[in-house]
């Protein structure tokens, strides 16, 4: 979660404090799929965000990457570039000048980036398709440990200028503001030759919103980075630029003339997150809505790490069908129901609109900003008003139109790439987790599977370390309903890990978007998590 | 990271329906049926001031995160610190005996309250762990040079 989600022994000696279990040698079967290492080859852009540990610091913090890099498809990196922030101070433009990765046939497999100022990083990774798939950090070396969960994707339509980000974009940036406070910001702009001349934005910083969601116009700009050691060549081959938007700098990557990526790099602040290209699907007015739509925020509340999951229909005007699931710091709220539900769209920027639905059972209604960029996709932030004072938390994330239901074992079939980033206790200690994996689905079971986790211990530096190839099994319930929760019915979904004998389930609450993605976040049953996730399917 | 610590009335606070009661026994009591959903607000904090009973960085007791329990005048008190790698990049270490005063709130938790820690001071040392508007804080709201240094090389 975010960051979400964002806070704090041997990893052997933890996973033997969480699991039950005999003892024994896990052997995995040797991995079946249809991936090589010439299933990675092109120019890939990438983000991570997560938490680093230097050999000097105290503790842990938050870190975040970007970048890109050129994979041949034999199993070396030819050159790249990545942008640093850690919680606010940046390293910017560090040369890739190699490196090297492997790709099982289930699409799971392993990326070091050797930099130019010496050393290196690493990656655990697997392939949705050849276009890209999921990531974490596992860097771990003599000066600095770094976690975090990302991912990356193929660049296309290069080679790159300014002018390739063209056209109107939807966007989300979340993390810290020039104070170390949560921030979150939801919004679109359009660019044309470098200059955005109509971009709004909703802002919730440090839970500071207004009483009706309204959103702030701004200007900015898109550039090459004149102090770009490498010169333009950056832009050309990896679409690294700079910008500036509402008067905070970025660096961006464009991954296509449908994406952008930006990292923030002023006034202290930590922002990271994509630019989505918005298209001509997206509804006129409130009237076209007629779908279900799967949502997932994440971010800090009061009390600590936030996920809000769930669910509701919109037709037209009307909301119905609302489940919601919340993990506030470990404190579960199941909401089963929604009164006195609306959303609106708003009739001067497209796509931006606000759903509002209450639960009986708590005190004010849950309200969200979203901004569409198709007729079902989107991006989300959660913009409930406290009983005392500004919002309850701050929190941000994606909206998906549910397509593809009735959800079953004869659609939800095949194999799927799984991540999961939030924050773990285990034997007494608090730490950012971040988990990539892959598994075989049948009749609703995870048959056969693999994965990495980086129960991240920042309490000392040579005690961090990630646990790779644990065998993955579990299972989906859609406890007899159809998947889409409609009918009131949750989705639940188990995955054990099972490392050197000793296996542990963590439990999940699932909301699928297709029979190909699906969002999830762990339940009460997993109470020693704060955790969410995306379930993507591979071709 | 020192702060100055404001002055803040000792004095226990009524804010609407919520009391303000800085007794264990009422941070177990349900504040009504409806769940609040509630946020900070600096308007009703109080100050507490005890000694450290036991210290836990890392309870998976809801809220997770940092806890204290504090032995004050009215009683043993259990305060939630938030993030607890905030008190360790300040080095500011809790121990049991120690004589601590703790700003911060009663927020709601669930059914019942919590007492939300916005300032722990220990001795002449005050450490910043919640925003102004209650969010808990990380180790990025208090960087000392040394450590923006040392990110400095964050490759």
């Amino acid at each position: 979660m975010k960051r979400l989600l964002l806070a704090l022994a041997s990893v052997a000696a933890l996973w033997t404090a969480a699991c039950g279990g005999g003892g024994g040698t896990t052997v995995l079967p040797p991995p079946t799929g249809k991936f090589s290492l010439s299933s990675l080859m092109g120019t890939y852009s990438f983000v991570t965000n997560g938490e680093v540990i230097t050999s000097t610091a105290a503790t842990s913090f938050a870190l975040a990457r970007a970048g890109s890099f050129t994979a041949n498809g034999q199993g070396g990196i030819t050159a790249g570039v990545e942008d640093v922030n850690s919680s606010g101070v940046t390293t910017l433009a560090v040369q890739i000048t190699g490196g090297s990765y492997t790709v099982n046939a289930d699409g799971r497999g392993t990326l070091t980036l050797n930099l130019g100022s010496g050393g290196s990083i690493n990656f655990g990774l697997v392939l949705t398709s050849t276009s890209g798939g999921l990531m974490i950090d596992e860097t771990f070396n003599s000066t600095q440990a770094s976690t975090g969960s990302g991912n990356f994707t193929l660049q296309t339509g290069g080679p790159f200028t300014v002018a390739s980000a063209a056209g109107s974009y939807v966007f989300d940036f979340s993390g810290l503001d020039g104070s170390g406070n949560p921030d979150s910001i939801v919004g679109e702009f359009a660019a044309n030759a470098g200059v955005v001349n109509t971009g709004v934005q909703d802002e919730n910083d440090n839970g500071n919103i207004p009483a009706t969601p309204t959103p702030v116009s701004f200007t900015g700009v898109l550039a090459q980075d004149a102090l770009d050691p490498n010169g333009p060549a950056d832009l050309g081959t990896f679409g690294r630029g700079v910008a500036s938007l509402n008067g905070i700098n970025y660096v961006f990557y464009i991954v296509s003339s449908n994406r952008l990526r930006f990292l923030s790099t002023s006034n202290g602040e930590m922002l990271v997150g994509d630019a989505v290209a918005q298209n001509n699907t997206i509804p006129a007015n409130v009237a076209a809505l007629n779908s279900g739509f799967s949502f997932i925020v994440s971010g800090t509340s009061g009390n600590g790490g936030i996920v809000r999951i769930g669910r509701f229909t919109a037709t037209g005007a009307t909301v119905s069908n609302v489940l919601v699931d919340t993990n506030d710091a470990g404190k579960f709220t199941p909401t089963n129901s929604g009164t006195s539900t609306s959303i609106a769209l708003d009739p001067v920027n497209p796509g931006r609109g606000t759903v509002t639905f209450k639960d009986p059972n708590l005190s004010v209604p849950f309200t969200f900003v979203f901004y569409l960029s198709s007729a079902t996709n989107g991006v989300i932030q959660d913009v409930t008003q406290s009983t005392t004072n500004g919002a309850t938390d701050v929190a941000d994330g994606a909206i998906g139109g549910q397509t593809g239901s009735p959800f079953a074992s004869s659609n939800i079939t095949g194999t799927y790439a799984m991540n999961w980033s939030g924050l773990s206790i285990q034997a007494g200690v608090a730490d950012e987790e971040d988990f990539v994996g892959q598994a075989t689905v049948s009749n609703l079971a995870f048959t056969t599977g693999a994965a990495d986790i980086f129960e991240f211990q920042s309490i000392f530096l040579n005690n961090t370390g990630a646990q790779t190839d644990n065998a993955l099994t579990g299972s989906i319930l859609l406890n007899g309903g159809n998947g889409t929760g409609s009918d009131g019915k949750r989705s639940t979904m188990a995955v054990t890990l099972t490392k050197n004998g000793q296996a542990t389930t963590v439990n999940f609450v699932v909301y699928f978007v297709s029979p190909q993605l699906a969002y999830f976040a762990n339940t009460s049953t997993s109470s020693t998590r704060i955790v969410a996730g995306v379930l993507e399917a591979q071709p | 990271m020192k702060l100055t610590i404001r002055k803040v009335a000792v004095s226990l606070m009524f804010a609407g329906a919520l009391a303000f009661c800085l007794s264990a026994a009422a941070q177990q009591t349900a504040s009504s049926a409806t769940q609040q959903l509630q946020s900070y607000d600096q308007s009703r904090e109080v100050s507490l001031v005890g000694t450290v009973v036991k210290y836990d960085p890392a309870s998976s007791v809801a809220p997770v995160g940092a806890h204290v329990l504090i032995q004050s005048g009215s009683g043993q008190v259990d305060v939630h610190l938030g993030n607890s790698k905030v008190l360790q990049a300040s080095h500011l270490e809790l121990n049991a005996g120690d004589s601590v005063r703790i700003i911060g709130e009663n927020l709601a938790a669930g059914n019942g309250t919590i007492f939300a820690a916005r300032i722990v001071q220990k001795g002449t040392q005050a450490v910043a762990v919640r925003s102004s508007k209650g969010f808990p804080l990380t180790p990025a709201s208090s960087l000392s040079q040394n450590q923006k240094e040392a990110l400095g090389g964050v490759r």
